[in-house]
């Protein structure tokens, strides 16, 4: 049986447990949040995805609200953005250093940003006390911990809980004066974090930043990402790399990709700062009189070659042996594999799995 | 248990209890005088709850912390009406004390918690430690339900109880198929007394009928509402009341297993439910009850907040669907109710149906608890007809103070705002309250006569709202801040047009987007006062 | 893997042996922590008490190296008990009888006595693996670096054999890669007994096939493996061309492969930095990293997926396939003219059975799982739905073996050897990233808070470590993750080669090393 309901006039299909959020959101509709992550279990804080449902006792938040068969809903009305300025307005009277923020923070960091452009909102409306106590003095390289930006969304507490099963930060006190923290505030070093940098990843307004990627706020080039795959484990974590010129600057989660979701872990999150490192092998080297000197692409490429062929004359095509990386791409292990064996012969050849 | 135990000791009395974060914590903070860090360490690694999560858990409650000595510090009340009655000079005079909301004592002189001892006093006597105050003598001879053997001498002890006729309808259910108990309950328009008014054998038959289980009975003792101390006379008076009732709630729900929520307020009546409970064991065969004291969250009164508390969890309100009677504690069904529904089961099963329904005028079923104080001559409990005029009860039954005049009450405790002195002509009903912009909820009302200074009260009950919001939802979380900051500073930098603009939009969207019922009442304080008190509002705006 | 990532939600039952999941493959973790989340049943087999093993159900903490012990008296249990999925074996599998019989002796007492797992908790464990609807199994190097690895497999082959844990969702026997494309090297015929997409050597069709192809007839013989190589270098193997691994340190017996590579006429390392190996190569060629790559890597549920640059390469670092093309045409072949890695990858597909229905610009969104046999395939996300690939699965039966080295009055001390949550391999990445060497900047050795008392030890003083190979300085911590009388180091830190101890065996058939057991002395050393 199909379920149909009505949203913004229009009869839309629906599936058994999806809510009206879910329903809207896959029809396109642009309805504002700022605690939604669509990989978490839908809070209900922010309540600016309040809709109108006909015959309902006032508006209901749209992420924690199930779809039913014959709902007449309305998710834009001048009542509703009415609300939602308050809202963003209410939110943005707590963030004494305002939205704007730059997107070397994290992936999620333009949320709050992006809707004060849209309710015009910019913090005077309803000033008053601020409630974020920024832990600025946590001397971990990682994870910059910039509460002033804390609008109490805890995705980054969900996150942790839900998605990484970690636990390591939670929600402390309560009304105005709640905070995130670690166990009894220590460092997040001293907690039960893995540095996995997810609620870096999920925060909407850049509280939690990158911290690695934030040294190079100053390039002037614009930030480019491009999709790639995490060089660690075999699990596959799809990756944005964000540049800036010819500067890899960060690394953000592919929420898409098939085999992390959204997931990282340390290494893939943070420990990518090697492929720049100064001690990047810039050159061939070849070895003359036993020692390693600089050398011209001919010169050591005819090195090499002419060493292998001087073995395979002196000791037969079998005594040349090749190692190939399981860390290098297909094309890499296909090209060591088929140097081998078009140019010997032979089978002398693994990978490092072995080890 | 030895005088101080291990934490072994206390980890290996509580861990395979049932909800058992609430008292392992009490158990640790009882023998150290705070939690400390080792302990929590101990009670995360025994109950396999994340630190992080237990501390933070920690953190919300008031009465709990991770500060050395912090348990025995004397909390004083700064109620409403404690304040009327000199508790700012209590706190003031009491070495070390620290003020808490309101104790649910408001019929008494200013209540003062000690650790496990609830006391009372005034600023200048010695403290003391006594039972709390019956309610008083049923002014009119109307017939009551629930309040009707609460002055019977020894009615706590489980020999009184059945010498006035406790446990009759316990065995009578024993009898009856869950159904008929049901019937009987619908019949009777039985609805719940905490203030959400939801029809009780509804509740119980989506229990009984929902897949899963074991089943869980919850009864709602955490009365933290301002102004609201009706379960706590029940509680302490007629203890088997309520277990009875809560006996009858398994029947008819086919649950076993039952907790009593108490709030930490009401130390003495833990003692008083414990006893009950041991005395009552032959009656409540097949049935395990047990107490679990709160610690000190007026938010857990919401059945939601409440079973996440009472699971160990952080005590936020829950999304509904799905509802507790679905999923409830720890997932299964479970049948929340407020103290005063129970307590009128057993009346119910033992009267009939037609008997409760007629005790309420006109078209209205039954009886409420009233919770008055303030300005009134005879503060306490009154058990009236539903649909029982306002001005009755002030003035005929209470009695307001010679020569004065009330120029505001407080409904619903504090969550039902303000009526003015020209509102006073309603009855008691919801229908009736709710035309003017107000409900009866639990059933609190605080006098406020011609001496009083409204603004002030305001601002000292949103002052409440904020500190007891939970943190959930934004519009709550932030708005209560600011309407205290704008009660607290009328004459800031806003002008009056402004001020007055945003304290009316901050209430919309609180009342309007907010998650739970405290978001949504609290802005009643601030409509009810700009409504009422114009010319105090102007006042302050312009003044000072 | 059998079974998709994605499918690690879904087990019931999940039984997780040799693999500390949440440090060497943290991603993969969460899902599990999720399926624990909504209900599964955890159970962790590994000798320390990792963070995995802290959040399990049941922790089955057995002796380093006797695996083959405790899962066959698991199946013992399991077939004694009749708890076996009767309808499965029947209609998938041949050898049950052989191996019913075979199991008799694995009593759980037996199995106490050898694996120090309580002979209740292997009947607990096993009576709850085999009652799961969704019973999976996830391994990882803890599980195949042994000289019995292949008999360890098998045995967790038959446990899900004869359980009926194969071919369905959550399911499975789910071995976790360690490297990003270690499946891939496989993939692409980095072996030596295998063509491009698993194709044996041996085969005269595949010669052919090949031979055609690349216009060279190569051996049908099969090639040593990278152990018998090194162990031959200087009279069998004169030349090496080593791609993008330490080997020097990530290999066991480190002073052994020195002195191998050393006897090499010519060695030449293609790598992004001047590693330990690449310190003793005749020619260092420089290669484009990640992120200035294009190309593929394939990961552990078989998935290949697109790496691009974003950057250009550092200095004069050219591609790994340029590189090798270059040498090759001064070879004088004629078989390397590439233009781009699209070209190679392609190649490399059209020559895969496994790869045949993709290509470079299919896989752009990492969309299909191989097997893909055709174009219009849509991938094969979960293997063994249907039949293995023999047809019926077969049990085998594995008999135990003590470790090819035990422990002794000279080397008491069982040390086993792995990975850290922060570092990789041998730390060229990781240690050159700031967060990652902040938190953990230097080794440490992992004592039993007892045995650092017993031995004289100091948390975080030093420590001399010893086998028969060599010894080692390390710092202590006292921790109680490992059990009494075995000692955990990673080898991840060059200044602390712990692989300059290992390398006491070899698997016979896979000559995997034997990194995960090694018998060492341990004694206080003076605080440098």
């Amino acid at each position: 049986m199909s379920l149909d309901l009505t949203l913004d006039g229009q009869v839309v299909p629906f599936q058994e447990g999806e809510t009206l959020y879910e329903v809207a959101h896959r029809h396109g509709d642009k309805i504002p949040t700022l605690c939604y992550d669509k990989r978490l279990k839908p809070l209900g804080a922010c309540r600016l995805c309040v809709v109108e449902v006909e015959g309902a006792n006032g508006p209901l938040a749209s992420c924690t609200t199930p779809a039913r068969e014959g709902m007449v809903v309305r998710t834009v009305t001048e009542d509703l953005e009415q609300h939602r300025k308050t809202l963003v307005d209410l939110v943005l009277s707590e963030n004494p250093k305002g939205a704007e923020i730059t997107p070397l923070r994290g992936l999620a960091s333009q949320e709050l940003a992006q809707l004060s452009v849209r309710y015009g909102s910019d913090g005077t409306r309803f000033a008053g006390a601020t409630s974020g106590h920024p832990r600025l003095d946590d001397p971990n390289p990682m994870i910059l911990r910039d509460y002033e930006h804390c609008i109490s969304c805890y995705r980054c507490v969900r996150v942790c809980a839900e998605q990484e099963g970690d636990y390591a930060i939670s929600i402390t006190g309560r009304g105005f004066g709640t905070r995130i923290s670690a166990e009894f505030d220590v460092d997040l070093q001293d907690s039960d974090c893995t540095f996995c940098g997810q609620c870096v990843q999920t925060c909407p307004t850049g509280a939690l930043g990158d911290q690695l990627a934030l040294q190079y706020t100053d390039l002037p080039e614009p930030i480019n990402a491009t999709r790639s795959i995490c060089p660690y484990c075999g699990v596959g974590c799809s990756v944005d790399l964000l540049t800036k010129g010819e500067t890899l600057v960060g690394v953000q989660p592919a929420m898409d990709g098939p085999a992390n979701e959204g997931a990282l872990c340390i290494k893939g999150q943070f420990a990518w700062e090697w492929v720049q490192h100064p001690d990047r092998l810039k050159e061939p080297l070849v070895r003359k009189d036993g020692e390693l000197v600089p050398a011209s692409w001919e010169e050591a490429l005819d090195r090499a070659a002419a060493g292998f062929a001087q073995t395979a004359a002196r000791h037969g095509r079998q005594s040349i042996y090749a190692v190939a990386s399981g860390r290098a791409p297909h094309e890499s292990a296909y090209s060591v594999q088929k140097f081998i064996r078009v140019n010997f012969g032979s089978n002398q050849i693994d990978n490092c799995s072995r080890a | 248990m030895p005088a101080s135990p291990t934490d072994e000791q206390l980890i290996t009395r509580w861990q395979d209890e049932p909800a058992p974060l609430l008292p392992l914590l009490h158990a640790f903070n009882e023998r150290d005088g705070h939690l400390s860090r080792e302990s929590l360490e101990a009670i995360s690694a025994g109950l396999r709850i994340p630190l992080a999560e237990v501390h933070g858990s920690v953190t919300f409650y008031h009465h709990i912390s991770d500060e050395p000595e912090s348990r025995d510090r004397p909390r004083v009340c700064m109620g409403p009406i404690c304040r009327l009655n000199g508790s700012e000079q209590l706190l003031h005079d009491l070495d070390g004390a620290e003020p808490m909301a309101c104790a649910g004592r408001c019929d008494d002189p200013i209540p003062v918690l000690q650790a496990d001892r609830g006391l009372v006093g005034r600023p200048g006597d010695e403290l003391q430690q006594v039972p709390s105050p019956l309610p008083p003598p049923n002014p009119a001879g109307i017939e009551e339900c629930c309040l009707a053997n609460v002055r019977e001498p020894d009615r706590a002890a489980c020999s009184g109880y059945v010498r006035t006729g406790g446990y009759a309808a316990l065995a009578k259910a024993r009898a009856m198929e869950p159904e008929e108990i049901l019937q009987v309950l619908e019949a009777s328009g039985l609805a719940g007394r905490g203030g959400a008014g939801f029809p009780t054998a509804t509740k119980w038959r989506a229990v009984r009928d929902a897949q899963g289980g074991p089943k869980t009975l919850v009864c709602n003792a955490d009365e933290g509402e301002p102004g609201c101390f009706k379960d706590r006379v029940l509680l302490d008076h007629d203890p088997h009341a309520i277990l009875e009732g809560m006996a009858i709630a398994g029947l008819a729900t086919g649950a076993t297993r039952g907790f009593i929520y108490l709030r930490y307020e009401y130390p003495q009546t833990q003692a008083i439910l414990e006893r009950a409970l041991e005395e009552a064991e032959e009656h409540l065969d097949g049935f395990e009850f047990c107490v679990r004291r709160g610690a000190g969250a007026y938010i857990c009164g919401e059945e939601t907040s409440l079973l996440n508390s009472l699971e160990g969890r952080h005590p936020f309100p829950r999304n509904r669907p799905p509802f507790p009677v679905t999923h409830g504690f720890e997932q299964t069904p479970t049948a929340v109710n407020n103290v005063e529904t129970l307590a009128s089961v057993a009346p119910i099963l033992h009267r009939g149906a037609e008997w409760y329904a007629g005790l309420g005028l006109g078209e209205h079923r039954g009886t409420k608890l009233i919770s008055l104080s303030g300005d009134v001559e005879r503060p306490g409990n009154y058990e009236i007809p539903m649909g029982f005029p306002l001005k009755t009860l002030l003035f005929d039954w209470a009695g307001v103070p010679e020569g004065r005049t009330v120029q505001a009450v407080t409904m619903a405790g504090l969550s039902g705002g303000f009526l003015g002195a020209e509102d006073l002509d309603v009855t008691l009903d919801e229908a009736c309250l709710r035309a003017k912009g107000s409900f009866l909820g639990a059933g609190g009302i605080m006098a406020f006569d011609d001496r009083r200074d409204m603004f002030e009260i305001a601002r000292q009950s949103m002052e409440f709202f904020a500190s007891e919001s939970c943190g959930k939802c934004f519009p709550c979380r932030i708005g209560t801040e600011r309407l205290v900051e704008r009660l607290g500073d009328p004459s800031g930098p806003l002008d009056p047009a402004a001020w007055t603009e945003e304290v009316r939009a901050i209430g919309q969207a609180m009342t309007q987007l907010s998650a739970c019922g405290l978001g949504r009442s609290a802005p009643l304080i601030t409509e009810s006062l700009l409504r009422l008190f114009p010319a105090e509002v102007s006042g302050k705006l312009g003044a000072e | 893997m059998s079974n998709p990532l994605a499918d690690m939600d879904k087990p019931d039952v999940i039984f997780c042996i040799g693999t500390n999941m949440t440090e060497a493959h943290p991603v993969a973790a969460t899902r599990l922590k999720q399926a624990q989340a909504k209900g599964a049943i955890l159970i962790v087999a590994d000798p320390r008490h990792i963070p995995l093993a802290r959040r399990a159900d049941l922790h089955l903490q057995l002796q380093v190296g006797t695996d083959v012990a405790l899962l066959g008296a698991m199946a013992h249990v399991i077939a004694e008990r009749g708890l076996m999925d009767e309808a499965f074996i029947a209609e998938r599998t041949e050898g049950w009888d052989d191996l019913r019989e075979h199991l008799k002796s694995f009593t759980p007492q037996w199995a106490e006595e050898i694996t120090g797992v309580p002979a209740a908790l292997i009947e607990r464990a096993a009576v709850l693996f085999a009652q799961a609807d969704r019973g999976a199994i996830y391994y990882t190097l803890g599980i195949t670096e042994h000289i019995s690895g292949v008999d360890n497999v098998q045995s967790l082959s038959n446990l899900a054999l004869m359980t009926g844990n194969l071919g369905r969702e959550g399911t499975g026997i789910n071995p976790m890669r360690g490297q990003n494309n270690i499946q891939g090297a496989g993939d692409c015929g980095a072996l030596p007994s295998s063509y491009p997409g698993f194709q044996p050597v041996s085969d005269p069709a595949m010669q052919a096939k090949f031979e055609e192809a690349w216009g060279t007839k190569v051996d049908l013989e099969p090639g040593m493996t990278k152990v018998r190589a090194l162990e031959h270098a200087g009279e069998k193997i004169y030349a090496m061309l080593i791609c993008g691994e330490n080997t020097l340190v990530s290999d066991p017996d480190k002073s052994h492969c020195e002195r191998a590579l050393e006897r090499l006429d010519h060695l030449v390392v293609i790598d992004i930095f001047k590693t330990e190996t690449a310190e003793l190569a005749d020619v260092i060629l420089p290669a484009s990293a990640w992120a200035e790559t294009d190309g593929v890597f394939t990961n552990t549920e078989r998935r290949p997926q697109r790496v691009r640059a974003a950057v250009s390469a550092q200095g004069q670092a050219r591609p790994d396939w340029w590189i090798l093309a270059e040498i090759s045409k001064r070879l004088g072949s004629d078989r390397f003219e590439y233009n781009s890695a699209a070209e190679v990858f392609n190649e490399f597909c059209s020559l895969s059975p496994l790869y045949a229905g993709l290509d470079w610009d299919r896989i752009d969104g990492g969309g299909y799982q191989w097997p893909v046999p055709a174009a219009d395939h849509p991938g094969t996300p979960m293997l063994h739905v249907d039949e293995f690939p023999r047809g019926k699965g077969l049990f085998k039966t594995p008999s135990y073996r003590d470790p090819a080295e035990v422990v002794s009055e000279e080397f008491p001390v069982w040390l086993t050897t792995g990975r850290r949550l922060e570092h990789y391999h041998t730390r060229t990445m990781s240690g050159r990233s700031t967060g990652t060497e902040y938190l953990v900047p230097e080794e440490t050795l992992e004592v039993h808070p007892a045995d650092v008392q017993a031995w004289g030890l100091k948390h975080g003083g030093m420590a001399r470590m010893s086998s028969p190979r060599g010894s080692v300085l390390v710092r202590v911590a006292s921790d109680d993750t490992s059990p009494p009388g075995t000692v955990f180091c990673s080898f991840s830190f060059s200044d602390v080669p712990v692989n300059i101890l290992t390398g006491s065996g070899y698997d016979p058939i896979t000559d995997t090393a034997e990194l995960k057991v090694c018998p060492v002395r341990v004694e206080p050393a003076p605080d440098n």
